[in-house]
């Protein structure tokens, strides 16, 4: 009843919010408005629709992977030299079969001196140069939107934090604190279903797995400059894991303390852009790998580079290694060895965006193929855009792999497709 | 006699050369001084602009965004940074260009959304720019070494120049006639024509201002005369020489917009 309630509410505010946010495409010669939001609502924002569905069935969750009723609402105010954001979500999610309402954004940011700025609430965090593949960005991400298909920019959720940044010649620094720690919103069960080393299987637990988040806060710095056209990044962090990847003494998923290093580097080279990353993630709860239940430190290097194919056809290629330390300790520690990952795991990816000549649509694939764990996972997309209100978007999601334990291959069995119309006001 | 006119024309050839030479620098001049005034008016500049874009079916779409730009040197390299407040899909959007005459530019694009800095690869720069009929190419300029330029015709108030590309692979236009104001050097019109010799692309300045001293256009139009189709571009509260600080053209500004020099008065 809730359900219908909501799909109804949103398919009238889809036919009723156009009403209201004509604005004036024809341009009155004096209309500029560039203090006022574009319409007659003092927000602005976008109501949509999203569905999506699995290709092929399991026992272990419903057909249905994702099923939105969303309206976006979003403010910006200054007052004197603050500037403060909001962006609010609330949706029906119809696969939780449950409202769900989230602040996005609500930050506060000012300058303290000339090279002084502060954002202080909740707000998005992204840095470093990969695509997809996050070695030096330990903000939080959502997967489980990302496999569902909502909109990228949900890939990122939120963080609580207070970040500095300073500016000076020599290098510029940004520095996030974040008192309490913000874990991914990872695999749960409720969308989509994952391997479980100590059942040996899928599973798709209900109630759904939650791992206690520690108390604890976190810290992420970045040290980066710009020489000519090369881009360099030094990178640190202080936290957890983001993942519930280790187990306490329960065998119950919880969160162990991780530090990392690292550096990046982007410039332009031949007709392209070249990017080299790298990472050291200290996992400081099992510093010497010997704990079953914490994983081990680990490598990570990243190499890519994006050129023009022809006009208007992007192509992108990422290789991608992670390198497990004491991976013998590891395998003879482990309740559970075969499922472990390999010592040296690699990844490839590949990203062709097309764009057509009016810049209306956008084709997308991106691909990631894993050589070691013999898994991929392809994300074929199409985005419309008929015009500045209506975007329409679909694509598929889709998982394969020689094994239920890899990193895709668990995956297979949530493979969706799925379609969003969205009205921007 | 016969040696007489023999030792005429010898004497002529040279004036004769001269003369072809001397139309072919003035027609390169011409152009760089175009480029000049339509590109690299003031040290810096700052204008708010909207585009009207009209599709083939008669739909309209807008794009509103402030401009700001600094010359390293005149006719040389340039930093610019729009930041688009319209429509609500790219609101808050801010794209950084370096513009180079000597490699390729290095372009930067700010996704709010995801709180991501997007370097941008090189790229065809005759493609649509932020989903108008006008190129990336028209907005930044397009470099005037890429073509060898012939004055075409000249009258009292205008030359018209014909361009055409030292690489023909590289763009979709075989040759395009620009006509150049002679008492302000701003190019007014140009006509793209195709492979069949068939004008199928027209830019046209409709408004010309004259803001701190300098000529500039506040009111163009580009269309497309094959497939339908036309963007209408305007700009408003224009002012150079603000002294626009060399350090807000940094990833700074693209997370925290120097909003004191994007607070707009005419």
């Amino acid at each position: 009843m809730k359900k219908q309630a909501l799909w109804l509410a949103v398919a009238a505010s889809l036919t009723i919010l156009p009403a209201l946010a004509q604005d004036n495409e024809d341009w009155g010669d004096d209309e500029w408005d560039l203090e006022a939001p574009s319409s007659a609502l003092p927000f602005t924002g976008f109501a949509e629709l999203a569905i999506g569905n699995r290709v092929v069935g399991t026992d272990l969750n419903d057909a249905l992977t994702l099923g939105d009723a969303r309206i976006r609402l979003e403010r910006q105010e200054q007052f004197g030299q603050v500037h403060v954001d909001a962006k609010v979500d609330g949706r029906y999610d119809a696969v939780l079969e449950d409202w769900q309402g989230q602040i996005r954004e609500l930050s506060a940011q000012f300058s303290l001196t000339d090279k002084l700025d502060v954002k202080a609430g909740r707000q998005i965090l992204t840095w470093g140069t990969g695509d997809y593949l996050f070695l030096n960005d330990l903000f939080p991400k959502d997967w489980q939107s990302f496999f569902a298909g909502r909109d990228d920019e949900y890939l990122k959720a939120p963080s609580d934090a207070l970040k500095l940044s300073w500016y000076a010649d020599v290098v510029n620094v940004n520095l996030v604190w974040t008192p309490k720690f913000d874990p991914d919103n990872y695999l749960t069960g409720e969308y989509f279903s994952f391997f479980n080393p100590a059942a040996g299987q899928l599973v798709a637990p209900n109630p759904p797995l939650s791992a206690k988040a520690p108390n604890s806060d976190e810290w992420a710095l970045r040290l980066f400059k710009t020489l000519g056209s090369t881009e360099l990044a030094f990178y640190g962090y202080e936290g957890f894991y983001k993942r519930p990847i280790a187990a306490d003494e329960f065998g119950m998923p919880t969160f162990s303390r991780m530090r990392a290093m690292g550096a990046s580097v982007r410039l332009p080279w031949g007709p392209g852009l070249f990017n080299a990353e790298t990472a050291y993630h200290a996992s400081l709860d099992d510093k010497d790998g010997i704990l079953a239940n914490i994983p081990n430190s680990q490598w990570l290097f990243l190499l890519g580079y994006e050129r023009e194919l022809v006009t208007r056809l992007t192509g992108a290629f990422q290789f991608y290694l992670e390198h497990t330390q004491d991976h013998d300790l590891l395998l003879s520690n482990s309740p559970a060895p075969q499922w472990e990952a390999e010592q040296n795991r690699t990844l490839l990816t590949t990203r062709l965006t097309w764009r057509n000549s009016t810049d209306d649509l956008t084709l997308s694939l991106f691909a990631f193929y894993s050589p070691t764990d013999s898994d991929a996972y392809l994300r074929p997309s199409i985005n419309y855009r008929l015009d500045d209100h209506w975007h329409m978007s679909g694509g598929l999601n889709l998982f394969m792999g020689a094994d239920q334990h890899t990193f895709f291959g668990q995956l297979e069995d949530n493979s969706n497709g799925y379609l969003r119309v969205r009205y921007h006001f | 006699m016969k040696r007489q006119i023999r030792l005429a024309l010898l004497m002529t050839l040279p004036t004769i050369f001269a003369g072809t030479a001397m139309a072919q620098m003035s027609a390169t001049e011409i152009v760089k001084k175009a480029e000049l005034a339509a590109y690299y008016a003031g040290d810096d500049g700052r204008s708010a602009a909207r585009m009207l874009i009209t599709d083939a079916q008669g739909r309209k779409q807008m794009r509103q965004f402030i401009i700001l730009r600094k010359d390293q040197s005149d006719g040389g390299s340039q930093d610019m940074l729009v930041f688009f407040s319209r429509p609500a899909d790219v609101k808050d959007t801010v794209f950084r260009v370096v513009k180079h005459t000597d490699k390729d530019d290095d372009r930067w694009l700010y996704l709010p959304g995801l709180d991501l800095v997007k370097r941008i690869s090189a790229g065809d720069k005759r493609t649509s720019f932020v989903g108008s009929h006008f190129f990336y190419e028209d907005v930044s300029g397009r470099n005037t070494e890429q073509d060898n330029f012939t004055l075409l015709s000249e009258t009292d108030s205008a030359y018209v120049l014909e361009g055409k590309p030292k690489d023909p692979s590289s763009v979709e236009f075989t040759r395009y006639e620009v006509t150049i104001d002679k008492e302000n050097f701003l190019p007014t019109q140009i006509r793209f024509f195709n492979a069949q010799d068939q004008e199928y692309r027209h830019v046209e300045a409709l408004k010309i201002e004259t803001i701190q001293g300098h000529p500039t256009v506040t009111h163009s139009k580009v269309e497309d005369l094959i497939n339908g189709g036309s963007t209408e571009m305007q700009f408003r509260f224009i002012s150079y020489d603000l002294g626009l600080p060399e350090d807000i053209f940094t990833e700074r500004s693209l997370r925290t917009p120097p909003r004191q020099w994007l607070d707009l008065k005419d």
